[in-house]
């Protein structure tokens, strides 16, 4: 932004600035983009100028103060110079016009002279190239700077001279000089004078800043979260250069000769580039496209440039805080180039599966799904080729390889460097085609004049292309190769201190009161570090605080320091924007306690912004920044805040006295530590892990929050990871409810690669995207792993990212029919799983599991019996025979409690069925109908006994013998008179029923359960007059039962049996009238009961004792 | 109006069908006015209940015949409440522990020494102890039989047991040594057949010979099956014809046509339905071993005499593990799997055999 203010006030000098900035600062890419964000900006650069002429006056005071030091300490002057001089290279540094101030002018003449002289060179490098092609040249100009650095080390690798290839930006400069500036000034209130004023000039900027798109605004924060990693990779390059160069520090002669060296040296390797990039054209485009036209330019670029950036820099020296911002913007391009490829490659993924679905009807889907794998699998060898000779091209994948697996060929390209999408266009270099490819992609390339090839041409690409520079590694080869010619320049070192408060600014403005201190001690602490390493032991008396910032783990290091910096909370509507506004509304919607009828209506409101609530309620996963955006918006409201977690003891009692009590005071903090003038009034609750309110010790825990919500005076924020918790979900009914998502893997992705430059981590991209995966957007989760193979290994290839990143994965937990699909499923995604994965797959529920395999491995169809179906049934007996054996090895488990004995289990019900069957499912894996026959079996088990028990005294007989023999018959009995004689066989029936003491209810069970195959029973296929005949038949008498009924077990049983043995009489009583008993045996015996009812059908039945009439009868039903 | 077989169910010693000379053993020991513990077993409808029930009248006389049925709950150590019902009458307790599945070691304990423990009142009109009749006895689990040991030998002078089941073979040897051991064989054909006559006489109806005859094979030498069988016959189809076709019980229809489904067609679809057959025979308290028995017979009607033994023997196999197992159609099904597969095999070779 600045930076086109910046020319908008000196326009004719404009254009060749322009180009100089973008080639050095590669962020050329995004051109056109950058373009219109400067249309916007060079409206306001007046009004910016002077608050940095006021500030540069200021500033002037700093510079002597550092000045003064540098000359003191030798020691430092040797580092500074390596470190300082990237900024003066690169003239884009616009930005240091501010430094510029405080040297004198000669100092700058100086410079301006040391530069021609290299910037000639240079071109005369260029020039030998051919200048062909206009995108070729763009790119030397690149080559030869990034070249020449490396080349100065001699010994090193340049791999290892820079350990993270990724640095694009010119920041780094910033970053470099951000430290410094500390360490030159060593004064806070310097910090702060400026700061002020910077904020008074950047607020405005950033207003517009923020009017971006929210990625660019995601983009800016990343790149102010990179500016200082960068210069720890720089420091590491320095490092090593250190000890060649630190003894030629100030002789400039020493190093023009180095360099003439290297340029030789370099002429022939850029040929070569140059050559490969004919070869394949792509590359140069890919990189160049977007810049293409204003590196055109470039090579007409002369040392006359140089001088014409040096007067632009006298005269910009006022608007220096002015370019800033116009930094940000800058850095936003490249990170944007970095976002869209992954997107786009991630949507064109999908998009070619459905096409071929919808392409394809039903048979031609299940023939691309039944599609066998590669025929000959690891037959031709995997060539190995030059480091990323694939760089820059880009593959699409169709169809089944040969001999490799899509898989494998993926991360085979990828490993070299090249890109693998799913979906043919015109950037498409090569389509590699396999067996059984898919039309449609065939077509789109031979419209697009891609090239076809099939694996062989790949294998053959591999060998032949000779090895690039990644893209990473040639950018931060430019930036040391700026670096290096900086250093003739020792005089910029001055200059860098207001960029690196600029950057800091943008930071502090979110949190001014309370983080900004604090930000700048970090920042500080880490240069102060990174400086500590290559002049080793010699600033001992830094010492002490870099020993206090290695302590911090990653987590914290980097942790964001504003509230825009949260990884994916940028969206205007994101949690963390509706939390902000929700607690500055706080007091507003709270204040009087009139709201409260108001607050009733406002929750039934669809989206409310939750002014209704008196708390929040922040769930989400772990990892994704519940607690830190909590934190932050509560400093950048600054309000102050007291936090409560699980590790507060936070029962009923406890909540109640700490924190109710400590809710209705006011803070006086902020007042006595001098950071506000008035008493804060203003706090928040935070209570961090809520549904960890659990146990004897916070008993009753989550009842008291609730109350105290609902008196509080103050903002509560609570904060939980699943909140459809039992325990959670009645808190959830007082709290505004905020659900914090997992950020998508490209957020988190650009933040963490900035992470791992500043760690000196060297990881390609696309394993960056593994880990993330791996992690499952777990942001914390990702930082620490990273943090572990920092310790051993700076430099991560594709593979070990990639084998890192599965070994790391986190345990994601799968659900039954994930795993079961998983165990048959066939091709990549399982081929490369190991036995012990294999078994894994079991133990996520090892009791359920089995039984899901047993319930589908019929429904697979098994790759191996290639649709024989005696090779089918073979394989299926062999599963069956597996999972028997699995089950004999549960028994055992269970029985005898031999729970080692799993893995064996594991094996034989999971893994071996799933090899042997391992193929296609057809449908979705059905739920195991085992428990449900297994239930139905206990209800049928019950209702036997209970016919057997009722049975008994007749039958004589155990249940299993009445269910295999008499059922059936007894059915037919009961229900053939009816059949036949319609209601006339009601009679017959009932008295069968009788002599067996059935009651209607077990009528109905044996009809139940003697029906076969859910077929009809007879008794259902009877006309309904008859049922209806036959119920009321049957109610029409009271029913003698020797067993004493469910329903009136407890009180018959003492009151009835005793009495009743053998007395005929005696046990008829019936006190509750529910039901009569009789202990009586015999047939003759038998009692029937009248009808409590003697109306008019008053039958008497069949020649049994009539009970004297005391006994109250009562129907059985 | 009680089936055949409860009706005609004789009620002494001396009325028994079958086995006279044992009954007539069993008289003599009751008569010398004690007896020791006794293991009567034998296979299902065999009489083994009957015989019990004729020795206890002969016993007690009438009274053991006036029964009523109890419901005991009894409180475990862990205060689980388990509900058992027993019959009893003044003289006997019949007991099914294993109603009680896991617990019936705690029936065993509470319930037998609750009963053991108490005299009998009227020692005079009276034998001196009380019988207490266990069913299924080989379905105790070794910790109840463990628990029936000392018990047993304890109170020797208050109660008799009167153990029942169809196996030996799973009651621990302790207690089978504490036993008189009384086995009751299946009836012959010949007996069954004698059985049949005698109750269609009393019925009133005539029964062809040969149709007994069949009714009896039919019935596998189970009395029980064979009475109810006939009644079935006489509903079916009266005046009976020798070759009129014998009503089966629904399951076994039911096995067999799951039999002829396997046989008929071998694929992962019918595995498939198969299985689902398996479950319903199952869910309908058909015990595994049984399906597997009753499906084997099936299946062997359609095996070749070579591919005979193979599916023997298999089915051998499978039934074995399916006593180690604890899910039953695991086994059944991987029993079928097999079959398939081998039939297939064997069925695809026969027709190429016959092609060239």
């Amino acid at each position: 932004m600045d930076i086109r203010k910046f020319f908008g006030v000196t326009p004719a000098k404009k254009p060749t600035n322009e180009k100089d900035k973008k080639e050095n600062n590669k962020t050329s890419h995004g051109v056109t983009t950058q373009k219109k964000t400067k249309d916007h900006k060079l409206k306001s650069p007046g009004s910016d100028e002077k608050g940095k002429k006021q500030q540069s006056n200021k500033k002037k005071r700093i510079i002597y103060d550092s000045d003064s030091e540098e000359d003191t300490p030798p020691v430092k002057k040797s580092k500074r110079p390596q470190e300082e001089s990237p900024p003066i290279s690169k003239p884009l540094k616009v930005k240091k016009p501010d430094p510029v101030d405080y040297v004198s002018d000669t100092d700058e003449e100086d410079f301006a002279t040391l530069r021609k002289p290299n910037k000639p060179k240079e071109n005369g490098t260029k020039v030998v190239s051919p200048p062909s092609n206009s995108k070729i040249t763009a790119k030397k100009t690149h080559v030869p700077a990034k070249v020449k650095t490396p080349e100065k080390k001699v010994s090193t690798s340049v791999e290892d001279f820079f350990g993270m290839g990724n640095v694009k930006r010119s920041n780094k400069k910033l970053v470099e000089t951000k430290k410094e500036e500390p360490r030159g000034s060593t004064d806070d209130s310097l910090m702060d004078d400026e700061a002020i004023a910077r904020e008074l000039q950047l607020a405005e900027d950033e207003e517009l800043e923020r009017q971006l798109h929210e990625d660019e605004e995601f983009a800016k924060t990343l790149a102010m979260i990179d500016d200082v990693p960068k210069d720890k990779i720089q420091r590491k390059g320095e490092k090593k250069q250190t000890s060649p160069e630190s003894k030629k520090s100030p002789a400039k002669a020493q190093k023009h000769s180095v360099r003439t060296l290297s340029q030789t040296d370099l002429s022939t390797t850029i040929k070569k580039e140059k050559d490969l990039k004919e070869e394949t054209k792509k590359p140069s485009r890919t990189h160049s496209e977007g810049s293409s036209s204003s590196k055109e330019k470039s090579p007409a670029k002369s040392s006359s440039k140089l001088a014409l950036m040096k007067k632009k820099e006298e005269a910009q020296q006022r608007e220096v805080a002015v370019s800033s911002p116009a930094t940000k913007t800058k850095v936003i391009s490249p990170k944007k180039e970095m976002v869209t490829p992954a997107k786009s490659s991630s949507k064109s993924e999908s998009s070619p599966e459905d096409s071929e679905k919808k392409h394809g009807n039903y048979t031609s889907y299940r023939n691309y799904l039944n599609r066998e794998g590669p025929k000959a699998l690891g037959t031709k060898e995997i060539p190995q080729g030059a480091d990323n000779c694939l760089e820059g091209l880009t593959f699409v994948i169709t169809g089944v390889l040969e001999s490799i697996e899509r898989d494998e060929a993926k991360s085979l390209v990828e490993r070299y460097g090249g890109k693998v999408t799913g979906n043919v266009s015109k950037k498409t270099n090569y389509l590699i085609l396999g067996r059984d490819g898919g039309e449609s992609k065939r077509e789109k390339a031979e419209s697009f004049r891609t090239k076809i090839i099939d694996e062989d041409g790949l294998f053959d690409l591999i060998r032949s292309l000779p090895g690039k520079k990644s893209k990473y590694v040639i950018a931060a080869e430019a930036e040391m190769k700026t670096q290096a010619k900086a250093e003739k320049t020792p005089e910029k070192v001055a200059k860098k201190p207001s960029p690196v408060k600029r950057k800091l600014t943008p930071e502090k403005r979110q949190s001014p009161r309370a983080k900004k201190p604090a930000v700048e001690e970090d920042d500080w602490k880490k240069s102060v570090k990174r400086e500590e390493k290559p002049s080793s032991g010699k600033s001992l008396d830094l010492a002490p605080a870099s020993g206090k910032t290695e302590s911090l783990l990653w987590v914290d290091k980097y942790k964001p320091t504003s509230v825009k910096a949260i990884i994916g909370q940028q969206g205007e509507q994101s949690c963390a924007n509706k939390l902000i506004r929700w607690l500055r509304d706080w007091f507003k919607n709270h204040s009087s306690d009139e709201k409260k009828p108001a607050v009733k209506y406002n929750k039934f409101g669809a989206k409310d912004d939750g002014s209704s609530f008196k708390a929040a309620l922040l769930s989400g996963p772990p990892g994704v920044g519940k607690t830190t955006t909590a934190v932050l918006v509560c400093e950048e409201l600054g309000y102050s805040y007291v936090e409560l977690n699980a590790s507060d003891a936070r029962s009923k009692n406890s909540m109640k006295e700490v924190v109710a009590e400590s809710l209705n005071n006011t803070s006086i903090k902020g007042f006595y530590s001098g950071t506000s003038k008035f008493v804060n009034s203003k706090h928040v609750l935070i209570m961090d892990e809520v549904d960890g309110m659990a146990g004897n010790e916070d008993r009753g825990g989550v009842q008291e929050l609730i109350a105290l919500i609902k008196g509080s005076k103050i903002p509560i924020i609570c904060m939980c990871n699943d909140r459809n918790h039992p325990k959670i979900r009645s808190l959830a009914n007082y709290c505004f409810d905020l659900r914090f998502q997992r950020p998508r893997a490209e957020q988190i992705k650009g933040a963490m690669m900035s992470v791992a430059f500043k760690e000196g981590l060297k990881i390609p991209p696309p394993a960056m995207n593994e880990i993330i995966l791996g992690a499952n957007q777990d942001i914390r989760q990702v930082l620490h792993n990273l943090s572990m193979w920092c310790a051993s290994n700076k430099a991560l290839t594709y593979d070990e990212a990639k084998s890192n990143a599965n070994n790391a994965k986190k345990d994601i937990k799968m659900g039954p029919f994930d795993v079961v699909r998983k165990v048959f499923a066939a091709g990549e995604e399982t081929a490369h799983m190991s036995l012990i994965d294999k078994s894994d797959l079991f133990f996520h529920d090892y009791s359920i599991s089995p039984l899901f395999v047993q319930e589908n491995y019929v429904h697979v169809k098994p790759a191996a019996a290639g649709g024989n179906v005696k090779k089918h049934l073979l394989l299926l007996s062999k599963t069956a025979d597996s999972i028997c054996d699995g089950d004999l090895v549960d028994r055992v488990i269970r029985s005898n409690q031999f729970w080692s004995l799993l893995p064996v289990q594991a094996i034989y019900a999971s893994v071996i069925p799933g090899e042997l069957m391992r193929g296609y499912m057809s449908q979705f894996p059905n739920f195991p109908s085992w428990l449900g026959k297994y239930s139905s079996t206990g209800k049928h088990d019950r209702i036997t006994q209970e016919l057997a028990m009722h049975t008994s005294l007749r039958t004589r007989t155990s249940k299993r013998a009445l269910n295999l023999d008499y059922l059936s018959y007894m059915r037919d009995k009961l229900v053939q008179p009816l059949a036949e004689h319609g209601a006339e066989g009601v009679q017959e029936v009932v008295d069968v029923m009788d002599t067996y003491y059935l009651m209607k209810e077990d009528y109905d069970n044996i009809m139940e359960i003697s029906s076969w195959g859910g077929k009809p029973t007879p008794f259902s296929k009877l006309d309904p007059k008859v049922k209806a005949a036959f119920t009321r038949g049957y109610n029409k008498e009271a029913h003698l039962t020797p067993y004493s009924l469910q329903v009136v077990k407890a009180s018959k049983r003492a009151a009835s049996t005793l009495p009743s043995e053998y007395g005929e009489e005696a046990a008829i009583e019936d006190t509750q009238g529910e039901e009569n008993q009789d202990d009586e045996v015999s047939v003759d015996a038998m009692i029937k009961a009248k009808k409590s009812k003697p109306s008019k059908s008053s039958k008497v039945e069949k020649g049994g004792d009539k009970k004297p009439s005391k006994a109250k009868t009562k129907k059985g039903k | 109006m009680s089936l055949w077989v409860d009706k005609y169910r004789p009620t002494s010693l001396s009325k028994l069908d079958y086995h006279k000379q044992q009954a007539a053993q069993l008289k003599n020991l009751v008569q010398c006015g004690d007896f020791p513990h006794l293991l009567v077993f034998g296979p299902s409808g065999a009489g083994k209940k009957t015989r019990i029930m004729c020795l206890l009248r002969e016993l007690y006389g009438a009274g053991v015949e006036k029964l009523r049925i109890e419901h005991q709950t009894i409180t475990t150590p862990s205060k689980k409440k388990i509900e058992i019902s027993t019959i009893a009458s003044n003289y006997h307790l019949e007991v099914n522990p294993s109603d009680a599945g896991n617990s019936d070691r705690v029936v065993i304990q509470e319930l037998l020494k609750t009963v053991a423990q108490s005299q009998q009142l009227e020692t005079s009109t009276q034998r001196d102890f009380k019988v207490v009749l266990l069913t299924e006895v080989d379905k105790l689990t070794k910790d109840a039989q463990h628990a029936l040991r000392r018990t047993m030998e304890k109170y020797m002078s208050t109660c008799r047991l009167i153990l029942c089941c169809n196996s030996t073979s799973k009651v621990i040897s302790p207690i089978r040594s504490r036993c008189l051991a009384v086995r009751v064989p299946a009836p012959s054909t010949d007996e069954i057949c004698t059985v049949l006559f005698n109750v269609c006489k009393k019925e009133g109806l005539s029964l062809p010979q040969e149709l007994a005859r069949k009714i009896a094979e039919k019935s596998g030498r189970n009395l029980r099956k064979a009475l109810l069988i006939c009644e079935a016959c006489r509903v079916q189809q009266y005046p009976f014809s020798s070759d009129q076709d014998l009503p089966e019980t629904d399951w076994e229809v039911y096995v067999k046509e799951t039999a002829n489904a396997i046989v008929s067609q071998q694929t992962p679809q019918r595995l498939l339905e198969v299985r689902g057959r398996l479950y319903e025979l199952l869910t309908h308290c058909i015990p595994p071993e049984i399906i597997m028995k009753s499906l084997l017979s099936e299946l062997l009607n359609n095996c070749d005499g070579q591919l005979k033994g193979e599916v023997a023997q298999m089915a051998a196999h499978y039934e074995h593990r399916l006593q180690l197992g604890s899910k039953a159609i695991y086994h059944l099904e991987a029993f079928v799997a097999k079959f398939m597969a081998i039939y297939k095999r064997f069925m695809e070779d026969g027709l190429e055999a016959m092609m060239f």
